[in-house]
């Protein structure tokens, strides 16, 4: 099992190495002059060669990109062009907010798909069973940012019931939560519905029924424990979903988290904040597909063989 | 969409014999929900062929009038916008752009998928590793942040949204594929297909295709529709299809300072965009029940 | 079962703790008894009848409380709190009045004296004095230190007389020193401060207001300086500057009272606002004028009759309707409307198709021959501007392709000199130097419209040294008839200032262009 995780951190590095090279490089030739950002638009020629000098930025590329992966093991990521803030420290000051909202909107979206994934399952081709999906699928089938427009005019403005922006206590958590969850609901009732199809057809459920158990105990405690296996799989494939969902739910209700920070850096061609960002979330959402696929190991003991073998 | 579903079902008549296509074609009409989706999807692509037919772009779609802001009524059913252009028409025309983006940024994934998926699943090794890698770095940014840094590389057009979009999209293909043609790989008729002397290129196209398409044909539909919503989300960033071009993302972006003054500038472009999704969802989960051999009783 | 009941739990705990320990990151603030960016709704604060915060929704995000590392408007709102400048800019008159310099004189051509006042203190009890005068002026100088050097490029050194005494050596006369001296990014900065080493001692000055801290991306809080030392102290608690960028969430937030102030709050919504009985909407006039610019070097721009062709076939009126809905003014001369000496009698380029047409064939283009492209921004109001051109210009057959772009990559384009024909926006409030110098002036960096006139060059080195007024004013007003006709640029409209905030706002020191003063404004509670 320690081999096997050490093998999967041994595997992160390529990737995070593959990923700052392409967004440094792409960054490099995107983001325009760097000297005319930070300098005021008046600065006299001298000044730019000075500034681009004392910056490297004279070096060749490559040796640039050396620079700064040498900095990224020390954790040095450079300073924002913008605010002349680190780099690494903006991150981490936004990141516990955005997997604020991503956790939250888990949740949300957990308890609105999970019981409704087991009502369609049970009432499999009735007009319960296309309501119930359909219902699931508006959430996937509005753009993000729309929804949360939507239920900002409804919940803010016409009703005045909660903040509409922000990020100064748990209320403010209530819509953007709600706009990210209802987007990943659909992904999670569908797996659930088809789960628990499979596992109402299995043998032991029909020997529950036999030996007497109730319809409400054969459901949720032997069809829902079998069912668990792929729907906490479905949660975990998520992890991107709810990190795009996330950034775009940012943007609409300032919520002060990474996807604002890209998104904001991006439009003011803040180099370093941006190259910095995105590998950032690279490595985080490397350890997030490792722990997940850790969880599933610990859930099921035939993954969990199958790891110690190969490891 | 009418013409990947033709493709799809003559591929399988081809080469899994007429019962299979039939059978899952009449488990398909089964489901209401996905004869819904597929009649509003086989409109949209009248609506987004007749255009042109309706409309004249230059007066209709991108000229203004001098009914500014004007709500709903019988002569703009769905209002108009800030410059007089009836929204109606806009949505109607636009159903061209969205279309196009969704089913290209799709299209352009999908071959690359296949190819790089075949690829690593057929020969494994250095192959499999460089794919996987690649696809591991995709998976591990949200997707949308790579999709603004693209257009910024690019510049902001029409072409750098599906190249951008397709990205996401080839990722899942490659997987599915992979997945297909590995499992496939060790079965026998591949095998003495191989022993028979045929080219690899062939043994992929005539054998191992065939058989991952319906998962395939599943992940289309999914994808066209996120697409499209992806679209509109990087018009709303602001690096979506340039104006005036009345692209759905693009009014909503455009509509969204008005969304308590004049409303319906945004709810009808997103209305458009929930339904079209909506089709294709329900189109997909149609196909997938269909082609889920588990489920057939 | 259990086991994965328990795994389920422990991944919902993990969640809840992210999202406390997020929570606590602003929550943390509040427990210290100041709302930590929170609005405090009604709370009466140390004065009576006055509410405790005051908060403020600005539409762009603070980047920098240096005052000589940036010149942004915004950041300048929150440097206006905390800091004072020599001499002040009044918002009806335009005119420099006493602050921290009580009076000054010019002595001859080369050399400008203050008198400082003797009572101030900065906000940390230390006195005022003229090392601070000559400490910021030194440093702003510097262009290793400060991005702002070049405003001073004509001060050669600024001397201590004594204590409460400075002067200015310039190279040579300028009408406009003084207004460049009443700007934020000058503003007196504490020689102590820097010498204590503390962190960030640029935020130490002798403004009504004290910095307090600055959540990036969240909001920008400032408490009441207890000690200030003028007669005229401010009044609310706190202030605070919170950004939000979408503006519809923006007006949200007014209505349900989470902001007091709302900036920029956009047109279409006013109507609704207007509705509101607890909502100010007010309206004044703007100087920021909004413009199509010309690549004067670039083809087939280089060519004057075919750039007032273009200007005839803009319909500003409809502009203004659009974007506007009427709250803007249409002119035809290059300077701001409001600054001194605007002068729009000229007979300009009206929107007149016809005429338009002709001037085209007399520039030697027949319709249909010609395609530019138009470079905007991505952002509001260009987006709207861009195609009531597109479709203007395209009546008298000249084929416009839009190009977006962000602010930056603009700018960058503009300045390399890529475009054709660019949209973009000046604001000036009393100097006249920004317009002919920076906007037209051979070679000066902001000058998009790539234009070069030596006549221009020396008319804008005349209008800031000519000592007498009359004559000043006339040179400034030939001026600008001679750029009407030159047509490096389509004035758009002047957009009048709309800011909307709660009915019991009191003390507001409004500018046209949002260079706005908050020192006294509070929330009345009576």
């Amino acid at each position: 099992m320690i081999r096997y995780v050490l093998k999967r951190l041994l595997f992160m590095i390529p990737t995070i190495l593959l990923t700052s090279l392409i967004i440094f490089f792409a960054m490099k030739i995107a983001g325009g002059d760097p000297v005319k950002q930070i300098l005021p638009e008046n600065a006299t020629v001298e000044q730019q060669e000075n500034l681009r000098e004392e910056m490297g930025l004279n070096d060749p590329l490559v040796v640039q990109y050396a620079r700064y992966m040498a900095g990224l093991i020390t954790g040095d990521m450079g300073e924002s062009y913008v605010t002349g803030k680190d780099v690494l420290q903006t991150f981490m000051e936004r990141l516990p907010m955005t997997l604020a909202l991503g956790g939250s909107a888990l949740i949300v979206a957990c308890i609105i798909s999970v019981p409704l994934g087991i009502y369609t399952a049970l009432n499999q081709n009735t007009w319960k069973d296309t309501t119930g999906m359909v219902f699931a699928l508006f959430g996937v089938s509005m753009p993000n940012f729309w929804l949360g427009l939507m239920l900002m005019l409804l919940f803010a403005v016409k009703w005045k019931l909660l903040p509409s922006q922000g990020a100064e206590g748990p209320e403010y958590l209530v819509l953007p939560a709600l706009t990210v969850g209802l987007g990943l609901a659909a992904l999670i009732t569908r797996t659930t519905r088809s789960a628990m199809l499979d596992v109402i057809r299995q043998d032991y459920m029909t020997t529950a029924k036999a030996k007497g158990a109730s319809h409400r105990r054969v459901i949720y405690y032997h069809g829902l424990k079998n069912a668990m296996i792929p729907i906490v799989t479905a949660i975990g494939m998520q992890f991107s979903l709810v990190m795009t969902g996330s950034a775009l739910a940012e943007v609409v209700f300032s919520w002060p988290g990474i996807g604002r920070l890209v998104f904001e850096s991006i439009d003011k061609r803040d180099e370093p904040m941006v190259t910095g960002a995105i590998i950032l979330c690279c490595i985080l959402m490397s350890i997030i597909n490792l722990v997940v696929d850790l969880i599933y190991a610990f859930l099921d003991p035939r993954i969990k063989a199958q790891y110690s073998n190969k490891g | 969409m009418s013409e990947k579903k033709t493709v799809s079902v003559e591929t399988l008549n081809e080469y899994k014999g007429r019962s299979l296509a039939q059978e899952t074609w009449r488990r398909f009409l089964k489901n209401k929900g996905a004869i819904v989706g597929m009649a509003f999807m086989i409109l949209l692509v009248i609506l987004a062929c007749s255009g042109d037919l309706i409309y004249d772009f230059q007066v209709d779609i991108t000229g203004f009038s001098a009914d500014l802001s004007e709500s709903p009524s019988l002569d703009h059913l769905f209002g108009t916008d800030q410059l007089g252009r009836d929204i109606f028409a806009r949505v109607i025309y636009g159903t061209r752009y969205s279309l196009i983006i969704g089913v290209g940024s799709v299209a352009l994934g999908l071959v690359v998928g296949l190819i790089t998926g075949s690829l690593a699943g057929f020969y494994g090794g250095f192959w499999d590793q460089l794919v996987m890698r690649a696809n591991d770095i995709l998976y591990s940014i949200p997707n949308i942040m790579l999709a603004v840094v693209i257009v910024q590389l690019l510049g902001k057009s029409i072409g750098s949204l599906l190249v951008a979009l397709s990205i996401s999209s080839a990722t899942s293909f490659a997987k599915i594929t992979r997945a297909a043609v590995m499992t496939i790989r060790g079965q026998e008729y591949v095998e003495s297909a191989y022993a028979m002397g045929l080219p690899t290129w062939k043994i992929i196209l005539k054998h191992i295709i065939p058989n991952c398409l319906s998962p395939i044909i599943v992940q289309v539909t999914l994808a066209i529709g996120s697409n499209i919503i992806s679209a509109s989300s990087l018009s709303f960033l602001g690096v979506g299809v340039p104006i005036p071009i009345p692209e759905w993302g693009t009014m909503l972006a455009e509509g969204r300072t008005y969304i308590v003054s004049e409303p319906w500038m945004c709810i009808f472009p997103g209305l458009a965009i929930m339904f079209t999704v909506l089709a294709l969802n329900l189109m997909g989960d149609g196909l997938r029940d269909a082609l889920d051999p588990k489920l057939k009783r | 079962m259990k086991r994965i009941l328990a795994m389920l739990l422990a991944l919902v705990m993990v969640f809840a703790l992210v999202a406390c320990s997020g929570g606590n990151n602003s929550g943390g603030n509040n427990s210290g008894g100041s709302g930590g960016g929170s609005t405090t709704k009604g709370e009466e604060g140390s004065i009576p009848g006055v509410q405790k915060t005051l908060t403020i929704g600005i539409a762009s995000d603070i980047n920098e409380l240096d005052p000589q590392q940036q010149n942004d408007q915004i950041n300048n709102n929150c440097i206006a709190l905390t800091h004072q400048p020599l001499v002040f800019l009044t918002n009806d008159t335009n005119e420099q009045v006493a602050c921290l310099a009580e009076s000054w004189e010019w002595t001859d051509d080369t050399h400008l004296i203050f008198h400082l006042v003797q009572n101030a203190t900065f906000n940390d009890g230390s006195p005022f004095t003229a090392d601070d005068v000559v400490f910021t002026f030194e440093k702003a100088m510097d262009p290793d230190q400060s991005a702002v050097a070049a405003t001073l490029q004509l001060v050669e050194s600024v001397n201590k007389i004594d204590e409460y005494t400075v002067e200015f050596v310039t190279k040579s006369y300028s009408n406009e020193l003084l207004a460049v001296l009443a700007g934020y990014p000058l503003v007196i900065l504490s020689k102590a401060a820097y010498e204590s080493g503390m962190d960030k001692p640029y935020t130490v000055g002798t403004g009504r207001y004290k910095f307090v801290e600055w959540k990036e991306g969240q909001y920008v809080k400032f408490e009441r300086n207890e000690n200030f030392w003028g007669d005229d102290p401010g009044q609310a608690d706190e202030i605070i500057f919170k950004p939000i960028l979408e503006a519809a969430s923006r007006v949200a937030a007014l209505q349900s009272g989470d902001i007091d102030v709302c900036i920029d709050p956009p047109i279409n919504m006013l109507e609704d606002l207007q509705k509101d009985e607890n909502i100010t909407v007010e309206t004044r006039d703007g100087t920021r004028l909004f413009y199509m610019g010309f690549n004067c070097e670039k083809e087939p721009f280089t060519n004057q009759t075919l750039r007032q062709a273009v200007a005839c076939a803009i319909d500003r009126d409809m502009i203004i309707e659009v974007v506007l809905k009427g709250l803007g003014k249409a002119q035809t001369t290059v300077v701001n409307r409001g600054v001194w000496s605007f002068y729009d009698e000229m007979e300009g380029f009206d929107y007149d198709v016809d005429r338009a047409k002709q001037l085209l064939s007399e520039a030697g283009y027949s319709e249909g021959e010609l395609a530019v492209t138009l470079y905007v921004s991505n952002a509001a109001p260009y987006t709207t501007i861009a195609p009531i051109i597109k479709q203007n210009v395209e009546a008298i057959g000249i084929t416009v392709n839009i190009e977006q772009f962000d602010e930056a990559t603009l700018k960058d384009k503009c300045q390399s000199g890529e475009q054709q024909m660019f949209l973009w926006r000046w604001n000036v409030i009393d100097r006249l130097d920004e317009i002919y110098t920076e906007l037209f002036s051979t070679d000066y960096a902001t000058n998009y419209h790539q234009y070069s006139d030596p006549y221009v060059d020396e008319m804008a080195v005349k209008v800031l040294t000519e000592k007498d007024k009359e004559t000043r004013l006339q040179l400034s007003q030939d001026l600008q008839t001679y750029l009407v006709e030159a047509c490096p640029q389509v004035p758009l409209y002047v957009a009048d200032l709309v800011i909307a905030y709660n009915k019991n706002l009191q003390d507001t020191y409004l500018f046209g262009g949002g260079n706005h003063n908050w020192s006294w404004a509070y929330v009345s509670l009576n």
